[in-house]
């Protein structure tokens, strides 16, 4: 289901808390969520931003599953090799 | 800068009754200690670090070699591996502290990502928002810089130039020598078996002053008492020097409590201990109930630091029941190499004497002080 404002308002304050906090595994579950609601707004610019962003995140914290899907869905965008 | 004296590298390489010491320029000149970065240090194996600071798959610790920063890694396998410690990106220093990494080593700046073998796993946005590949940037040729290292007594070492024989072949006689140490575990003492001391040396004198024992009754006279000067012997070997006692007869608790000792030791380590400088920069002490490294760092011509780590034969003597030994033989060394701590800063202010000339050396007795002077001459002359 897609993001309303509101929502995107509030993922945007979360995510700007979560890097205060350097909360790199909640960095990554919220770029994730916003990249899932690009998509379903069809906002596939935006999405492979918040994926790539989900997908480095993912990396770096180690959450393997989280970073392959990730990967996949870049790769099948043409953004990851 | 001037060109070292060919003439003066020979008198220092000539048979010790008659040879000079290394003269004053190699203490006391910066420019003379720039070139040693490339002369003497850059094509050997050089002590960095300890495996015991990277317990876990996934620590990273960052090194400043002679100003080269530098990080070793233990990856995911377990084993060690050391890169320079740079983004293939723009050059940002990748690890500033001691870390364990969850995933991969993400550059700060940009988060190039690095796998923990080095291979560049992901480039974010690097063909604009969203867009992590570009014609132009081949991960494949852009993985982490690795230096070549080995690990041997829980020592890392290091070989910049990547010329350096294998250390196996380059350390031979040194790996023969203990070979029956370095096929068992250590077990490293914890904070309390681990200190290190700033000195205003030039590095060399603090080599050189472990090389020998003709100091100990006048510098260390405590130590004299148990160890007497006629107890110890010398050892001369390609790539390491040092001296020996045949009086090792440790006690450490209240009613001579001891460490347990090292498994399956030869008879010869029920009485002997050994102390080998191995040049440039590690210097050992090998006891049947204890080990230790003192890592020599260079942070200047006329600065050094001392890394002091001991280690144990046995887990158990990590525990608390071992802890007041463990800092009385902590305490005890310590005081040892405080004691030196005089003469090579002494040694080092005699440097500014105009035209010392290296200094004499007693054939009896400075041998192993002799050996160093001439693998650090050799190294110029190559």
């Amino acid at each position: 289901m897609a993001l309303s404002r509101p929502d995107l308002s509030a993922l945007d304050t979360a995510l700007i808390a979560a890097h205060q906090a350097d909360d790199r595994e909640a960095m990554a579950a919220l770029y994730h969520r916003a990249a899932q609601a690009m998509i379903d707004n069809e906002s596939m610019e935006e999405a492979a931003f918040f994926l790539t962003q989900a997908y480095v995140l993912s990396l770096d914290c180690g959450d393997r599953e989280q970073a392959a899907a990730c990967h996949r869905q870049l790769v099948a965008m043409g953004r990851e090799q | 800068m001037k060109p070292i004296d060919r003439t003066m590298l020979g008198q220092v390489m000539a048979p010790v009754a008659t040879a000079r010491g290394l003269p004053n320029p190699f203490y006391t000149d910066p420019e003379v200690y720039e070139l040693e970065k490339a002369k003497v240090f850059a094509p050997s194996w050089v002590l960095i670090g300890f495996g015991k600071d990277l317990a876990e798959p996934g620590m990273a610790k960052p090194v400043d070699h002679l100003g080269v920063p530098l990080v070793m890694v233990r990856d995911r396998d377990g084993q060690i591996r050391v890169f320079q410690n740079v983004c293939r990106h723009r050059g940002m220093i990748l690890v500033s502290e001691t870390t364990r990494l969850k995933g991969v080593l993400r550059c700060p700046y940009h988060s190039w990502c690095y796998e923990l073998d080095g291979k560049l796993r992901s480039t974010p946005h690097v063909g604009g928002p969203g867009q992590n590949i570009d014609a132009s940037i081949r991960r494949e040729e852009l993985g982490l810089v690795e230096v070549r290292s080995t690990v041997w007594m829980d020592m890392v070492l290091v070989n910049l130039s990547g010329t350096a024989p294998a250390f196996e072949d380059h350390a031979h006689r040194l790996i023969e020598r203990y070979s029956e140490f370095a096929r068992m575990p250590l077990y490293h003492g914890g904070p309390d078996s681990s200190f290190k001391l700033e000195v205003k040396t030039n590095w060399k004198l603090a080599v050189e002053n472990y090389c020998e024992s003709y100091h100990l009754p006048w510098v260390h006279p405590g130590l004299n008492s148990y160890s007497r000067l006629e107890d110890h012997y010398h050892m001369y070997e390609p790539g390491f020097a040092g001296q020996g006692s045949s009086a090792y007869t440790p006690g450490f608790g209240p009613n001579g409590e001891r460490f347990a000792k090292f498994a399956s030791l030869s008879d010869k380590w029920d009485k002997c201990a050994e102390y080998p400088s191995v040049f440039p920069n590690a210097l050992l002490g090998f006891h049947n109930d204890h080990y230790f490294t003192i890592m020599i760092e260079p942070v200047g011509h006329d600065r050094t630091i001392e890394h002091v780590e001991i280690y144990y034969a046995d887990p158990q003597m990590l525990g608390e029941d071992y802890a007041a030994m463990r800092q009385r033989n902590a305490q005890l060394w310590k005081g040892i190499f405080v004691e030196d701590i005089f003469v090579v800063e002494g040694m080092q202010r005699g440097r500014a004497a105009p035209g010392f000339d290296g200094g004499k050396f007693s054939p009896a007795m400075d041998g192993p002080t002799h050996a160093f002077h001439h693998w650090v001459a050799e190294r110029f002359a190559a």
